[in-house]
């Protein structure tokens, strides 16, 4: 899994590009996005007259206008991420406003479109992001534009390893974001599928934005496990489920909880075995805050993201090691049981309350952690038990040598109704 | 042109039910949707409380509704459909409570739907998708309910609609059950087969619909005629508020923020021949008592809107 930084809300200015290059580094992320929001965000095209003059007066490209500048504006960002050793393998083109409905603003996405993809193929980049065609798009016809749209894209491509990934939209209903094209899952199977028969080989994959699918409340299990391996990229973002913000995971909440529902994003990228583009989209969250608070809300972005792949490869932990002991006898030890104790079941569980030594807990007996003195090499040890730093310093206290895992039961495939209480 | 119904729940009081026909009727209905949910509430089930309400056999159910039966036919309101309680499953709740709601509570219900000669009583399905982990699961525990019911469906000649409800996370309402119209189609279809009967149709909410940004056009163009029932209501697509359409604006034009028009196309597309029922109770509660058959003939003039433009081609 390739963990990338967006670069909104850090790099703020694509010709000076320097210091939020250095922050992405420093966070610890190897990559970063060639963004054409960089050089053309989605405002330049609200009030076109005036950010026109902008351009003029600021000396910058109107990439609008003239889309075929798009590589002449982002170099400067690009020779600087080259210099530095920040990757881009991945690209974005730049997109519309939601509200637009303007026909004529269909010709001109598609010449940036275009120019965006060009310059993609010409960095190398692997994948391309490219939303769909909508502004003016009637309904019933959204597949039949876009699939003239998106094979116009293909000769592009040349001999080249470039993907282009198509991205789930929502639609601007006078105020309100409800789903709009490819935010049913088997409509992107099905346009991916049928886009890449055309061209005879994989061209075409599938970017998820979480961000999106939460605004319109989608069931983010389904939708990745329905378009499977298509699925090329992820891009994390938070929102409240109204405003289509791009909030840092884990930091859009009420008083019930995660304003996301990550348990389905997460069980759904664990069972296709995701292993593409994580993209962290924390721009709101970055912009929000303190320059000099940047560099430490960006290595919490990192985290963030070496979090989620941890969640997503979970089962990878597991497959490490011969032999499994869990530490812990509780609600968590039985999760552990349910979702995974057939594949990798465990030698025996351990407590620290003597009492309970001997007992036997659904199956596995409770054992003296001074038992874990003894276990044969290649068994690593889960803590089963939220107190994780505080039984992992009680084993290296111990001397054990055996790899020491953390267990984590929040986002498992499977839930128990009942908690056990008491113990 | 389609018949225009109400839901009971703050219109129809059991201490007089006359009362309450009669201003759903002068309002402007022929038809109304019968709220049994509120015999047995979910507020309460959720806390594990049984009311007992369905524990007498059905032939005193039957005397305590004779009332109500009468009532709404004097005043020439036909019960067209019917809510039945919910959840009929409670993840935490002792098995004698979960059995209560399938073996006492749901065969009741549709004794009672069918004591009241209506045709179509609407259920939810269970909310289990975190705990058995995909939606596919969660479904295949709702058609084992319904598969408790069915029979009994067949024979009345009762169709159960399962309705597209939520769930949520934080306070964000997202999916719940029976929120993808494709699958529905195919599952409807299958169990209707399987009974050589339809037992099995679709209510379609708009409220639960907004607040989940369901594309109203798309999602029922592609249930067609497996859509039986509706439940017409607005919200601000956040909260489900159950406020009567076109009162929700997001945009300084204030066009409303639900897709009404794309309601309307919808429901043509799959040729909806059935009730354009509101369920638009909160609405009655908001009001001043003085102005609450006001409001009622508001929602019923709406509907006779949404009627009449539904007969334009």
């Amino acid at each position: 899994m390739r963990l990338v930084c967006a670069p909104e809300g850090t790099i703020m200015d694509a010709r000076r590009p320097g210091q939020g290059i250095g922050d992405i580094l420093n966070a610890g992320f190897a990559e970063t996005i060639l963004d054409g929001l960089l050089c053309c965000k989605e405002r330049e095209f609200k009030g076109m007259d005036k950010v026109r003059k902008d351009a003029a007066r600021e000396k910058r490209p109107y990439i609008p206008d003239e889309p075929e500048r798009i590589g002449e504006a982002l170099k400067p960002l690009m020779d600087a991420c080259r210099e530095k050793g920040l990757a881009m393998s991945i690209a974005r083109a730049p997109y519309l406003l939601r509200d637009r409905k303007s026909p004529e603003l269909t010709e001109i996405y598609r010449n940036i479109a275009v120019e965006a993809v060009g310059l993609a193929v010409s960095a190398r980049c692997e994948a391309v992001i490219v939303r769909p065609l909508f502004a003016g798009v009637p309904f019933g016809k959204e597949w039949e534009m876009n699939r003239t749209f998106y094979l116009s894209l293909l000769p592009l491509l040349q001999e080249s390893g470039t993907k282009i990934l198509l991205e789930n939209q929502c639609k601007n209903s006078e105020g309100h974001l409800i789903r709009g094209i490819l935010s049913d899952p088997l409509e992107g199977v099905d346009w991916i599928d049928a886009l890449n028969q055309e061209a005879g080989e994989e061209r075409f994959g599938f970017c998820m934005d979480a961000g999106v699918y939460n605004l319109c409340g989608q069931d983010m299990y389904e939708a990745a496990t329905t378009l499977g391996n298509r699925v090329k990229a992820v891009i994390l973002r938070d929102n409240n489920g109204h405003d289509e913000d791009s909030l840092l995971p884990f930091t859009c909440i009420s008083d019930y909880g995660q304003q996301t529902e990550w348990l389905g994003l997460i069980r759904g990228l664990r069972e296709i075995q995701f292993d593409g583009y994580l993209i962290m989209d924390a721009k709101m969250t970055l912009d929000a805050v303190s320059p000099i608070l940047r560099p430490t809300y960006m290595k919490l972005v990192k985290e963030t993201a070496d979090y989620f792949k941890w969640q997503i490869e979970l089962e990878s932990l597991m497959k490490k090691y011969e032999h499994v002991v869990l530490f812990g006898a509780g609600n968590m030890c039985r999760n552990y049981l349910i979702n995974y104790g057939d594949k990798y079941p465990p030698l025996f569980t351990c407590d620290n309350n003597k009492d309970r030594w001997g007992e036997e807990f659904f199956g596995l007996t409770i054992h003296n952690p001074e038992d874990l003195k003894d276990l044969p090499e290649g068994t690593g040890i889960f803590i089963c038990n939220v107190y994780y730093r505080e039984i992992e310093a009680q084993l290296r206290g111990m001397g054990i040598t055996n790899g020491i895992e953390y267990f984590n039961d929040e986002y498992l495939p499977a839930l128990n109704m009942h908690r056990l209480k008491g113990l | 042109m389609l018949e225009i119904g109400v839901q009971t729940h703050n219109a129809v009081f059991d201490e007089n039910p006359e009362a309450g026909f009669r201003m759903i009727k002068e309002a402007g209905f022929t038809c109304c949707d019968f709220s049994l949910n509120m015999y047995l509430k979910n507020t309460d089930l959720y806390l594990h409380r049984v009311n007992g309400f369905f524990d007498p056999p059905v032939s005193e159910m039957e005397a305590f509704f004779g009332p109500h039966k009468e009532a709404a036919k004097k005043n020439g309101i036909r019960i067209h459909q019917m809510h039945m309680p919910y959840p009929n499953f409670i993840p935490d709740a002792a098995q004698e409570i979960n059995d209560y709601l399938v073996k006492e509570m749901a065969p009741k219900s549709l004794q009672i739907c069918d004591f009241f000669d209506c045709r179509y009583i609407v259920i939810h399905g269970l909310k289990v998708k975190q705990f058995y982990g995909s939606e596919e699961a969660e479904w295949a525990k709702t058609e084992e309910f319904i598969e408790t019911i069915a029979p009994m469906a067949k024979e009345m000649g009762i169709t159960i609609c399962a309705e597209n409800i939520y769930t949520s996370a934080g306070k964000h309402i997202v999916d719940g059950p029976c929120c993808n119209a494709r699958k529905m189609a195919e599952r409807i279809d299958r169990v209707n087969e399987k009974y050589h009967a339809e037992v099995l149709g679709f209510c379609f909410d708009t409220g639960h619909a907004n607040l989940v940004g369901i594309d109203f056009e798309k999602f029922l163009g592609m249930l067609g005629q497996r859509l039986k029932v509706l439940h017409i209501h607005d919200n601000d697509g956040i909260a489900d508020l159950h406020q009567m359409p076109f009162t929700f604006t997001k945009t300084r034009e204030n066009h409303p923020s639900t897709d009404w028009n794309g309601f309307l196309r919808g429901l043509k597309a799959a040729k909806f021949d059935g009730v354009l029922s509101f369920e638009t109770a909160p609405v009655l509660q908001s009001f001043p008592l003085e102005l609450r058959p006001q409001a009622l003939h508001m929602i019923a003039e709406i509907g006779h809107y949404f009627a009449k433009k539904l007969e334009e081609d």
